[in-house]
């Protein structure tokens, strides 16, 4: 089942188009990779779904992005609503100058969804739990965020993002500040994360792109060149380009 | 003369760098390592030729007079003179020697003042003398230890870190020195009037002080109520915390927008002109609160048949609000930019809206930054002294009422400072317990704070 549908984006960052004529469709309870070289526009196309572009003042956006049957570009979507139905998690690790409960509850807080103490502490040990992170900060709630580990400090960012019960998760880059053990603690929670959410990761690195995702997207140079099920992508690409880049010769 | 020594040792110094940088390219010719640059080697010369010089040419400005003073004292020696006395004879000397002296002539006086031109001159020669011999030793010296193994760069980069180190250390002693000098005359006040009627007393009223007769000795009972620091400190802090009033909102909130709100291009230009608030000078805000604000608000209050006096209270804290805001405003939109974009991204991300971000995540963060703002602030208001001499009065008013004039520490030094003042004296020492009591209170303020903000900083790395 298609999730998210995005029809003829561009995205301009001033005078500079950075993405042209994006047609992607965005299956549901799936890990959708997006690769590319730096600089190609996957980032970009991230920011799109959850409208973070609106933060950057010169940065515009046309074409449509279809999520539950509702066009996100339109002037009637509430951002609020929308970025609570999507969440997102950065290249570098951002935890709140709080605490690692605060952290948590900042989101339920802004959304009105806990109505008692009692509920929030559920809506916490839940979403750590969630993020495979209950057991080792259980003890140390109240201590501040910014005192863990950096791979913690990524899964207290995923459970942060999904203590609002996000219908998607974007993911910029997780894992490219964090060592080897930590990028695979985070890789197995994103096939745990799918049951439940849509997840779009966008990576650098090809071999995360075959391990976690089911279908694969390449852009190049602001298009998208390719896109298809990670298998086809992998094994079998179509445009030379998509081979090229998969076998290293570029990028 | 002295001029022309100095410019000498300077331009001599350059030349010693060209030459000793020369002689470490000529090394270098020879296809001999050096263990540094040679620009090194120039300033290691320009070291040596100056610093050496510059130590003796020191010296002799601080020790010669003294020991002139000494030689032509001499003949006055055993003649039973009070060292008054003698203090007075060598300054006869040195005016009649500049042809200055109106008084009458001696005999003995015209003696000295030629001994004492002679011995200037001699002074002055043998110190060219002296100076330039050292110079060149130092020079040759120095020269002659320039070659491929010898050590320049350590030595240069120690001298500039003594330099700095110098540089640093003047500062703390200039601290500590203006502490000693408020001590020493503040204790001298307090032995006549008691510590608790400064802190406790509720009359202030130093002219009183001034119609003592100097030749009568001093009465400490006279003084009794007169010297009540209650009322200026409660001005003080009563104008401070009107000022503080108007400043801390409108600095704190055009701080958020320009950080948070305003587009590159209104920032741009909203920026300089908020700080040129800060480049009035104090005495123009002090007419605008005595000339403008005051008369405007009497007005108001009159129309309102409320009585205002021409020098209020709120006049001259207004103003100081007003004086205070760019340093309020400016640094806390400096600390706020400075807060991590990646910290709004993830707030943004959640569905927070602009508000809400600032006052969850940023505000918290830029915390410790803008209390310090705030804490310069009200230095600022304790500190100013302009504005309340000028548009809040000198009388030391007693009172909690916005429209009545009352009086500021700074205000009360000023008043006491102004004019003839004898040393020595309760009214002038006085100012000096006032300075001190200032000191005090603000230091406190100070450390109490940085505790607050240690306390409840949230850290972002």
């Amino acid at each position: 089942m298609i999730k998210i549908n995005s029809k003829n984006v561009d995205v301009f960052y001033g005078k500079k188009q950075a993405l042209f004529n994006i047609n992607l469709d965005i299956e549901e309870n799936q890990v959708t990779a997006l690769i590319g070289p730096s600089g190609c526009g996957k980032s970009t196309f991230l920011r799109c779904l959850n409208r973070m572009n609106d933060v950057i003042d010169i940065c515009r956006v046309k074409g449509q992005i279809i999520i539950n049957d509702f066009d996100i570009n339109d002037k009637s979507c509430d951002v609020v609503r929308l970025r609570e139905k999507i969440g997102m998690v950065f290249q570098k690790p951002n935890p709140f100058p709080k605490t690692i409960y605060e952290n948590i509850s900042y989101g339920p807080t802004i959304h009105g969804m806990a109505q008692s103490k009692n509920e929030m502490d559920e809506i916490v040990e839940n979403s750590l739990k969630k993020a495979a992170l209950w057991e080792e900060v259980k003890d140390r709630l109240h201590e501040p965020g910014t005192g863990l580990s950096g791979g913690q400090q990524q899964r207290l960012c995923i459970a942060r993002a999904i203590s609002v019960k996000p219908e998607v998760i974007l993911m910029d880059e997780p894992c490219s500040a964090l060592d080897p053990i930590a990028t695979a603690q985070i890789e197995e929670l994103i096939d745990e994360l799918k049951k439940d959410h849509t997840i779009i990761i966008v990576t650098h690195s090809m071999a995360q792109a075959a391990r976690v995702s089911q279908n694969t997207g390449f852009f190049h140079l602001g298009e998208l060149i390719e896109h298809g099920s990670t298998d086809k992508i992998f094994k079998n690409p179509e445009n030379k380009r998509t081979q090229d880049y998969i076998t290293g010769r570029f990028g | 003369m002295n001029l022309v020594i100095f410019i000498f040792i300077v331009l001599l110094g350059f030349t010693s760098y060209y030459f000793g940088r020369k002689k470490a390219y000529s090394i270098q010719a020879t296809n001999t390592r050096l263990t540094a640059l040679p620009q090194f080697y120039g300033y290691y010369l320009a070291i040596w030729c100056a610093i050496p010089a510059f130590i003796i040419y020191s010296l002799w400005a601080i020790f010669e007079p003294s020991i002139v003073k000494l030689i032509i004292l001499s003949d006055y020696s055993n003649q039973g003179y009070l060292d008054d006395e003698l203090n007075l004879i060598y300054e006869k000397t040195k005016s009649l020697s500049r042809g200055q002296f109106s008084g009458e002539i001696t005999t003995y006086l015209e003696t000295s003042a030629e001994k004492y031109l002679n011995l200037r001159s001699i002074a002055q020669n043998s110190k060219v003398v002296l100076i330039l011999a050292i110079i060149i030793a130092s020079i040759v010296y120095g020269y002659k230890r320039i070659s491929s193994n010898n050590r320049t760069r350590e030595p240069v980069e120690k001298f500039l870190n003594t330099v700095l180190f110098t540089a640093s250390l003047a500062a703390i002693l200039t601290t500590i020195g203006i502490v000693f000098s408020l001590i020493f005359q503040t204790i001298d006040f307090f032995k006549v009037i008691p510590l608790f009627d400064f802190i406790f007393g509720t009359h202030w009223y130093p002219a009183k002080a001034f119609v003592r007769d100097a030749s009568e000795p001093l009465d400490p009972s006279m003084y009794s109520d007169t010297f009540g620091a209650v009322p200026i400190f409660a001005g003080t802090f009563f104008i401070a915390l009107i000022a503080m009033c108007v400043a801390i909102p409108i600095g704190l909130m055009s701080g958020i927008y320009l950080a948070e709100y305003a587009s590159t291009k209104v920032r741009q230009y909203a920026k300089p002109l908020i700080e040129i608030l800060a480049g009035i000078p104090t005495v123009v805000y002090g007419f605008f609160a005595a000339l403008t604000v005051g008369p405007f608000l009497k007005d108001i209050g009159t129309a309102m048949g409320l009585e205002v006096s021409a020098e209020s209270a709120l006049a001259a804290g207004g103003v100081m609000g007003i004086m205070i805001i760019p340093f309020i405003s400016s640094l806390s939109d400096d600390v706020i930019t400075s807060v991590p974009q990646s910290l709004r991204d993830g707030s943004y991300a959640m569905g927070a809206t602009k508000s809400e971000t600032i006052k969850k995540v940023i505000f918290p963060a830029a915390l410790p930054g803008i209390v310090g703002s705030i804490l310069l602030g009200v230095s600022r208001a304790v500190g100013e002294t302009m504005i309340v001499v000028m548009a809040s009065g000198l009388a030391a008013n007693l009172t909690f009422n916005p429209l009545e004039s009352t009086s500021t520490i700074t205000a009360q030094i000023v008043v006491i400072l102004i004019g003839d003042q004898a040393f020595g004296d309760p009214k002038t020492q006085a100012a000096f317990a006032l300075g001190m009591t200032l000191f005090l209170v603000t230091l406190s303020l100070n450390i109490f704070a940085l505790r607050v903000v240690k306390k409840y900083r949230e850290k972002y790395e």
